[in-house]
């Protein structure tokens, strides 16, 4: 097949654009969030997000502003042109395009199984009876846990099972499922605080912009940059939950100390395990979850500060850095 | 204090990532010397990018000068080669002729039908062309006509009506 026909097609030019276009607003938005020292999750994650959405609509957008920037005279005069990266030949005469084209189909498949298809299932499954082993959560600690929470109150499930574990079920009716060991393993004040964070989870699902974010990131299931920042921005979505739980609660420490006593006092997998033990890659997934469980733990702990440095302002100029830039990006 | 610190850094930051994707826009050509680029005359692009059948047009205008002012021509990631005509006098482009393998190879930057007055198919020596006239950018007429010869797409713009333009085209076709 001949890749440079695809190339030059406007599907072939829209996936590739909108890559580099990804690239580009991922790398200015990094920037942006070094530059402003942003740390408050909700608002670095309106700032990941500019890199998952833009590049859906920048091809159409620039094409409509300027019919002549497919032109050999724009290409030529462009910041980058995708095309002369496309054309050169590795070894054996495999066009680098071959190479991007695998990396877009490894891409789909990671998210069609580690993103759709989780949910997809989780969507056909909501409609179903819960699971067999689950009763009403009508426990005195739950009841405790929950009175003093200014908050609305989703339906509560408890599991019967020891491993502690608590989740939300998100949608039109949310509710939080957790397990008897959860319940053995907390105290009453832990329980309101991982309680606090679930119903700020359940709350934020209920608003459409999240649920828009993800029918948008949908379209670029094919682009490793989106995935990669659209999975950053989740990691920020449970530090905004946090930080709703500890104003819920009013109490940080308390979250961060549930947060450690649920993930990082049960024993690490011991150095160097042989044969039977995890995967490297299980491994590594077990080291960034505890690494990404920590920095949450040092917010709470440390404390964070509110970011007051005009959000609206600083999005206008980063949003029109990357407008900029990718305009010069075919 | 912390705001105009932010914009200065942000500044610098986005000025290094320019020249860095300048750098790495121009790093290709040292393993693809045949990437789009300009040459000095139509031998160069016949042995550079081993381009023999190069189509020139036997019929040329009086008030434009020979040989091409500028030259642009690539062999991958298909081969291309793009002439440019200046008027004698004002040294205006006023003919393109592109010659490509690729249906979508565009090279209108230079002369651009902004404004579609008419466009008609016509039999021209047998073959089927497409003749397209209407403004440019600055309201001056344009033209252009377009066909399959073999292999190639041959397109031949021009900023005047269309008679100049066929006789061009004719004159391209063997």
């Amino acid at each position: 097949m001949d890749l440079s026909r695809f190339f030059d097609s406007y599907p072939g030019s829209y996936i590739t654009q909108a890559f580099f276009h990804s690239a580009v607003a991922g790398a200015v938005v990094e920037i942006a969030l070094k530059s402003w020292q942003i740390r408050s999750p909700a608002i670095r994650q309106k700032f990941l997000l500019l890199a998952v959405v833009f590049p859906i609509f920048s091809f159409p957008l620039y094409r409509i502003a300027d019919s002549g920037r497919d032109s050999v005279y724009f290409r030529l005069g462009a910041l980058f042109d995708s095309g002369r990266w496309m054309s050169v030949e590795l070894p054996a005469s495999i066009p680098l395009g071959a190479i991007l084209i695998l990396v877009f189909f490894m891409t789909s498949l990671v998210f069609f199984f580690q993103e759709l298809f989780p949910v997809l299932k989780h969507a056909l499954a909501s409609g179903k009876s819960p699971m067999e082993e689950v009763r009403a959560g009508d426990d005195p600690a739950i009841a405790q846990a929950l009175e003093s929470l200014p908050a609305e109150k989703p339906e509560i499930f408890v599991l019967e099972d020891e491993d502690p574990m608590i989740f939300s079920a998100t949608g039109r009716k949310g509710s939080i499922y957790l397990s008897t060991g959860l319940l053995e393993l907390l105290s009453v004040e832990q329980l309101r605080a991982a309680l606090a964070h679930e119903i700020s989870h359940v709350s934020r699902s209920r608003r459409p912009y999240m649920v828009v974010v993800f029918l948008l990131r949908i379209l670029m299931f094919f682009n490793p940059i989106v995935l990669l920042e659209f999975r950053r921005s989740v990691q920020d979505d449970e530090k905004i939950c946090d930080e709703m739980a500890a104003s819920l609660t009013g109490k940080p420490l308390v979250l961060a100390e549930t947060l450690r006593r649920l993930y990082l006092s049960q024993e690490a997998p011991a150095n160097g395990e042989t044969a039977k033990g995890p995967s490297v890659t299980e491994k590594m997934e077990e080291y960034s979850h505890r690494l990404n469980i920590q920095s949450r733990i040092d917010r709470l702990e440390k404390g964070y500060a509110q970011w007051s440095g005009g959000e609206w302002f600083v999005f206008a100029v980063t949003l029109l850095a990357i407008a900029a830039i990718n305009y010069y990006v075919v | 204090m912390k705001k105009l610190w932010g914009i200065f850094a942000f500044a610098s930051a986005v000025a290094v990532l320019i020249v860095a994707m300048k750098i790495v826009n121009w790093v290709p050509s040292l393993a693809q010397p045949d990437l789009l680029k300009k040459y000095r005359n139509l031998d160069e692009v016949k042995t550079g990018l081993n381009m023999r059948d190069i189509i020139i047009p036997s019929y040329f205008p009086q008030n434009l000068k020979w040989p091409p002012s500028t030259i642009l021509a690539q062999g991958k990631p298909f081969q291309a080669v793009v002439m440019e005509f200046e008027q004698d006098v004002t040294k205006d482009t006023s003919l393109v002729i592109s010659q490509s393998l690729s249906e979508n190879f565009r090279a209108d930057g230079k002369i651009r039908l902004v404004q579609l007055k008419e466009k008609v198919n016509y039999s021209l020596k047998g073959r089927n062309v497409v003749l397209e006239v209407g403004f440019g950018s600055k309201g001056e007429m344009c033209s252009r006509v377009f066909w399959k010869e073999g292999k190639y797409w041959i397109h031949v713009m021009s900023k005047s009506p269309p008679f100049e333009l066929l006789k061009v085209a004719e004159s391209m076709i063997q």
